[in-house]
């Protein structure tokens, strides 16, 4: 059976006269890790608080497992974990201290669980929350949200800053949860390559607007960069479409491909009469920049 | 146990199931053993435990692995082989790729093929160091 953990329906929020996010359409499953990728200012942060129930939307709706994220917002965070870019709290306060008050608060609080991280992570118990890096806050932050045995969980830019080995072990947390609870996971990342092995659904957020949302494994077969020995391509032969212009390179051509499949390509290599140097997949960094840069161009 | 490389273009859970297969034709992983949890193998690898989850299906499916209630999965007491127009098909999809790098790179045919054996060489001796 799928639920729809997250339905959001042409969401829309303004600062003033600018739009940060406009009319935005997304609907995640239950169990399914959704990646929202977007360069600084894209609207990432507003369209995180309108579903943490911390803002109003100014247009359309926000259902999180059917109910009003802003009317319901209180019930509601009861099954939200959420790692915020800059993991904050109390600085005097122990992690013991804190892992209290969260206990206090969540029906579904997990204490074993939080310690057993927290002996993981290496983080002592009695260590006060302003004397830890910034890695051990994050860890703290996401032993707190996993430890309420969350539905969903929320991870916005949670590796900002990490080293790889603190990345890694984050990332290990979130999948070993993935595994035995089945939860929902939202991140918005710029580590690009951390989400790539486990995000099954990509969107990417331009100047407010949706403008990728799509299954991770499909997006990834459909790109492709081609090079060709020749400068002029016409990728129209085959019905391909270019993602960002074809752009001459060397004594030849490069084009980002964004419906590449193996028979439009025999059809237009054969109308064409032109080979490809070279075709190579490209990584959901490559992809991103490809489809979020200035220049970016079809994207069916 | 293996690595999982996203700029391939075949998709993780083929490379799971591949990686898999691999293993066991190789003897690294003998008829009968225990394979990683998927819980665990997700972690290591670092990849959604769906994935993980399709690619085991496949091989459950396939006869490769076999799930005993309440233990774990385990090498089948005699996997099965792909059959003939699976094996085709997978060389030849492989036979590609290799082929468009070797003509990028401009190797000669002789040398790619030389290379191609070299490298089969080499992963039949890393695995048996392993093991």
């Amino acid at each position: 059976m799928t639920e729809q953990v997250v339905e959001i329906n042409n969401l829309i929020v303004r600062y003033g006269r600018s739009v940060a996010v406009d009319n935005v359409t997304l609907n995640i499953d239950r169990g399914v890790v959704y990646a929202l990728l977007g360069r600084n200012g894209a609207g990432k942060s507003s369209l995180i608080r309108c579903l943490l129930g911390q803002r109003q939307a100014d247009g359309g709706t926000i259902r999180l497992f059917g109910d009003d994220a802003w009317k319901r917002r209180a019930a509601l965070m009861q099954r939200v974990g959420v790692v915020t870019e800059e993991a904050d709290a109390p600085p005097e306060m122990s992690v013991a201290g804190l892992a209290r008050f969260c206990r206090s608060l969540y029906a579904r609080w997990d204490q074993p669980a939080f310690e057993a991280r927290m002996r993981a992570f290496g983080v002592p118990l009695t260590s006060r929350f302003g004397t830890l890096s910034k890695g051990q806050k994050k860890q703290v932050s996401l032993a707190l949200a996993l430890a309420m045995s969350p539905d969903l969980i929320i991870l916005d830019d949670p590796t900002l800053g990490l080293d790889v080995v603190a990345r890694k072990s984050l990332f290990e947390e979130v999948i070993g949860e993935l595994a035995d609870r089945g939860i929902t996971v939202f991140i918005t990342t710029h580590d690009l390559a951390g989400v790539e092995t486990f995000a099954d659904r990509v969107g990417v957020l331009k100047k407010g607007r949706l403008v990728l949302d799509e299954d991770a494994e499909a997006l990834k077969s459909r790109f492709r960069r081609i090079r060709f020995t020749a400068q002029q391509v016409a990728l129209e032969a085959g019905g391909l479409v270019a993602a960002a212009g074809v752009r001459n390179w060397g004594n030849g051509a490069e084009a980002i491909v964004s419906n590449y499949d193996d028979i439009a390509f025999e059809r237009f290599r054969t109308t064409s009469g032109m080979n490809a140097a070279e075709i190579a997949p490209m990584s959901l960094e490559e992809i991103f920049v490809a489809v979020s840069g200035e220049n970016a161009g079809g994207m069916q | 146990m293996f690595v999982i490389n996203p700029s391939d273009p075949a998709p993780i859970w083929r490379q799971i199931e591949e990686g898999v297969r691999r293993l066991i034709a190789l003897g690294a992983l003998r008829p009968g053993a225990a394979v990683p949890s998927m819980r665990d193998l997700a972690r290591d690898l670092r990849v959604n435990p769906n994935t993980v989850a399709r690619a085991y299906t496949r091989l459950i499916e396939g006869g490769v692995l076999t799930v005993k209630r309440g233990e774990g999965t385990y090498v089948a007491d005699s996997p099965a082989q792909p059959k003939k127009s699976e094996r085709h098909e997978a060389l030849r999809d492989g036979a590609t790729r290799y082929a468009s790098t070797a003509i990028a790179v401009g190797a000669e045919i002789d040398d790619a093929v030389d290379e191609l054996q070299s490298a089969y060489e080499r992963v039949v001796r890393e695995h048996r160091r392993i093991s």
